[in-house]
């Protein structure tokens, strides 16, 4: 099945609001909105996501979270009051047209809401899986803002949506331009190399995808485990890219293998730099060099993508009893829940502000807590000890309370003195963070970067301090979620092809 | 020529002049013109865990105004203070290391913390970073009504205690004068068995402006006139201890140099002058010390020092004399 380009990118006059308002007052919207009285949508609750059991799921790597049926997908698509003002829009990173989406899933027109979300969302699957829609969408929807309930489930919508297009075998492919002949590359395979891919073939460019791993998808496949987010998934986002025309080059580390001057000369007239933010961070307290003490990028490396968990492969990984994982968001709780999968005892998170401060997922948490992982809240290690062996054996923490706010406003984590007491472990997995990758910009010394290593862009092209030179995603931010990444590749994108096309008439 | 070399915190020195902790001290570059300038020894430039925190705050601003760095949801962001000490310390650790491999003069590193576990983690790293000795820079203003001496005089020795049971290099520690019973509290520092003591730290001093009522900082250097009461302090305590003592504050030229040495330090930390005279200074102190040796028929510092200090003077009361008093004031 084909889709034409959208009608959107025809209409140069017309606003997002203009077409936002036409669109509401398409004859299929009204029907639908008087299909049932605003009254009886809003008297609905949220319908559940069907999940595993806690107790069954913290014992294999199966996705927790098995994914709505069409009737229980319509149930909920009914709340949806396809508001006037649709403020869900603009909690969207990349302004998914969500009340659109969710209309023609009311509609029972799956594979059209797929398509609707692939106008804006390259990897709808993807997101629909691991966006913090509770700070995002789901934050801007009328149901909280107005009514103080629980929103629309707009993610599990999303994901319904894509995961039925996948499944019908009817997935939507793109319309292709015809080639130009111009290549450009694209160096990692994450969500934003891979949203930038999505738009530059569609657009008729001979787009090659350099990632260092020999893997395809970045933190979607190294980072987040297969509970979350299955591999297969993510492989069949890729497969539509191939079979647009993507091509990938897997152990190709660019910087090492080739420098970018290489691939210039090999005809490569354009640049997207996403080669992520995946270099480890420690706390640099005593006896973190004990042995067992991983950073939560290795822990997760070795089970996601090495298959350490999988007696058939030959990648180890020590996971024991007692494992405690430093850290309170999204990685940690992934670190902590596949500790739980790999056998322990007891999966500890010890985070030095209270539950309500973790950055993770709401229900990231929530599955965590229900798989009996522990949460020491107000705790942080100060010292690490270990066995004749130079394994570690202990860990000595430090309780915390909640002193003044930061220049951010949250309350800072002050050490209560004299509070240390020992607990014992046999695997820590440091999870506090990631640093940008330095091999691009150490290869590329007039590249500008930050203080924080990450490449300086202009905001709405993407384009970096040298012309050919285009960056998203972690790269660029420090830390952030896919879908900012993936907004950033379709941003980056745009600018590219600017930058092209200028180039090109230039010539 | 005199014999100008001394030891300090069983360092071997050239000669008795170190170069204190400021923005002297803070390249490899700097350093390595102080040292062909002729210093015996360097202080680096602090490291504040003050400091790192108002990065750590100016960071968390930038952040959440600037939507291109990370995410509200970010791990990174939420153990920001985290990743920031770890690269400041990595470039304090770094330039340790370039400085020892490019010169020959000990240096001491220095440190300011503000909660106790970073004393010890941070002097660690030094010490494994190849530091000759560490300086900690412990400045507690008692201005809190609420805290009293002894929790202050503890917190002090707390940290000394924790520092120096888990480093082996030689461990100084820069005072204040503000403590009720000075005498004592140099007394309690030396029976920690500490290595050196630096007779005294200068604090940043407000100021402000009375025609548009801001504030401003004032003294930023020090004044010769501003040694005096280290002279006095070193005097009476230096006989009496058996750790290393550095003077530091006020000493801009060889007088100042010598008086110091007579008082009983064995060494002394100029900055000011540096800054104002250029580090040609060092030579003319070292050469108005030597021409003084000469003359005096000395050969070693050893010979000198301590000879005014309480203890040897003639006159031990003037050091306990603060009242001007008609006998004792040249002034009618």
């Amino acid at each position: 099945m084909k889709l034409s380009l959208p009608e959107k990118q025809n209409r140069n006059m017309e606003t997002t609001q203009d077409i936002l308002k036409s669109e509401r007052q398409q004859s299929w919207r009204e029907d639908l909105r008087k299909s049932m009285k605003a009254k009886e949508r809003t008297s609905r609750e949220r319908v559940k996501m069907l999940e595993q059991d806690p107790h069954i799921r913290n014992k294999n790597h199966t996705e927790v979270n098995v994914g709505l049926t069409e009737e229980m997908a319509i149930k909920e698509a009914q709340r949806c009051l396809d508001c006037v003002d649709p403020t869900c829009i603009s909690g969207c990173p990349v302004n998914i047209n969500i009340p659109k989406f969710i209309k023609r899933i009311e509609q029972g027109e799956f594979l059209e809401s797929a398509k609707v979300l692939k106008e804006t969302n390259a990897l709808p699957a993807v997101c629909g899986r691991v966006c913090p829609q509770e700070v995002q969408c789901e934050a801007s929807c009328f149901y909280v803002q107005k009514l103080k309930k629980d929103p629309v489930a707009i993610g599990h919508l999303e994901r319904f949506a894509a995961d039925y297009e996948r499944n019908s075998g009817n997935i939507s492919v793109p319309e292709v331009e015809e080639r130009n002949g111009i290549k450009v590359a694209i160096i990692g395979s994450g969500p934003a190399g891979l949203a930038v891919a999505g738009d530059m073939i569609k657009w008729g460019y001979d787009v090659t995808v350099f990632e260092a791993l020999h893997e395809i998808g970045g933190v979607l496949k190294y980072g987040i485990p297969e509970f979350r987010l299955p591999n297969e998934i993510v492989d069949v986002e890729i497969e539509n890219l191939r079979q647009m025309g993507v091509k990938f080059e897997t152990n190709f580390i660019v910087g090492k293998t080739s420098s970018v001057d290489d691939l210039r000369k090999e005809g490569f007239e354009a640049f997207f730099v996403g080669s992520g933010a995946g270099l480890p961070k420690f706390m640099n307290i005593p006896g973190e060099n004990y042995r067992r003490i991983f950073s939560s990028n290795e822990y997760l490396t070795r089970v996601n993508l090495m298959n350490a968990a999988n007696p058939d492969y030959d990648t180890p990984v020590f996971s024991g009893k007692n494992v405690a994982v430093i850290g309170g968001g999204n990685t940690a709780m992934d670190s902590v829940r596949t500790s739980k999968r790999l056998g322990a005892d007891r999966s500890m998170i010890i985070y030095r502000r209270s539950i309500e401060e973790m950055p993770a997922r709401v229900e990231e948490i929530k599955h965590a807590q229900e798989e009996d992982v522990e949460f020491m809240n107000l705790n942080s290690p100060v010292e690490y000890f270990a066995d004749e062996n130079g394994n570690v054996n202990k860990m000595r923490v430090q309780k915390m309370e909640l002193g003044e706010p930061d220049s951010s406003g949250r309350r800072r984590p002050v050490p209560v003195e004299g509070s240390e007491y020992d607990v014992e472990v046999d695997t820590v997995v440091v999870a506090i963070g990631v640093s940008p990758n330095p091999l691009i910009p150490a290869s590329m010394p007039e590249l500008d970067v930050t203080d924080w290593g990450t490449i300086k862009v202009d905001k709405d092209s993407m384009q970096a301090s040298i012309e050919d030179i285009f960056a998203g995603g972690d790269i660029v931010r420090g830390g952030a979620t896919v879908i900012l990444a993936m907004g950033d590749g379709r941003k980056a994108a745009k600018g590219m092809h600017e930058y092209l096309k200028e180039k090109v008439r230039n010539k | 020529m005199a014999d100008l070399t001394t030891k300090y915190l069983g360092l071997s020195l050239s000669n008795p002049l170190i170069i204190g902790s400021s923005g002297l001290t803070d390249s490899v570059d700097n350093i390595g013109e102080l040292e062909r300038a002729g210093a015996g020894a360097v202080v680096l430039k602090s490291l504040f865990e003050e400091q790192i925190m108002m990065e750590v705050d100016a960071s968390l601003r930038e952040a959440y105004q600037n939507d291109m760095i990370y995410s509200a949801k970010s791990e990174t962001l939420d153990y920001i203070d985290i990743h920031i000490k770890e690269r400041t310390l990595s470039a304090y650790i770094e330039l340790i290391k370039e400085v020892k491999n490019k010169v020959m003069i000990p240096v001491i590193a220095s440190v300011n913390c503000i909660s106790s576990a970073e004393w010890v983690s941070f002097a660690n790293q030094f010490e494994e970073a190849g530091a000759d000795a560490l300086e900690l820079n412990i400045a507690i203003l008692p201005s809190d009504e609420n805290t009293g001496p002894e929790s202050i005089e503890n917190t002090y020795l707390d940290i000394i205690n924790r520092v120096r049971s888990q480093v082996k290099i030689p461990v100084s520690v820069k005072i204040s004068p503000c403590f009720t019973n000075l005498a004592m509290m140099v007394r309690k520092i030396a029976d920690t068995g500490i290595n050196g003591l630096v007779l005294f730290n200068r604090f940043y001093t407000p100021d402000f402006d009375i025609n548009n009522f801001s504030e401003k900082s004032s003294n930023t250097f020090s004044t010769p006139s501003e040694a005096g009461n280290v002279r006095r302090w070193m005097g009476i305590v230096s006989p009496r201890l058996k750790c290393d003592l550095a003077a530091s504050t006020g000493i801009h030229n060889s007088e100042d140099l010598i008086k110091q040495l007579l008082a009983g330090a064995r060494a002394v930390q100029v900055v000011s002058t540096i800054y104002k005279n250029g580090r040609d200074q060092i030579q003319k102190m070292l050469g108005g010390l030597n021409q003084w040796m000469d003359e005096k028929g000395y050969n070693k510092i050893d010979q000198f020092r301590g000879k005014m200090s309480q203890a040897e003077t003639s006159n031990p009361a003037a050091y306990e004399r603060i009242q001007f008093m008609k006998y004792f004031s040249e002034i009618q």
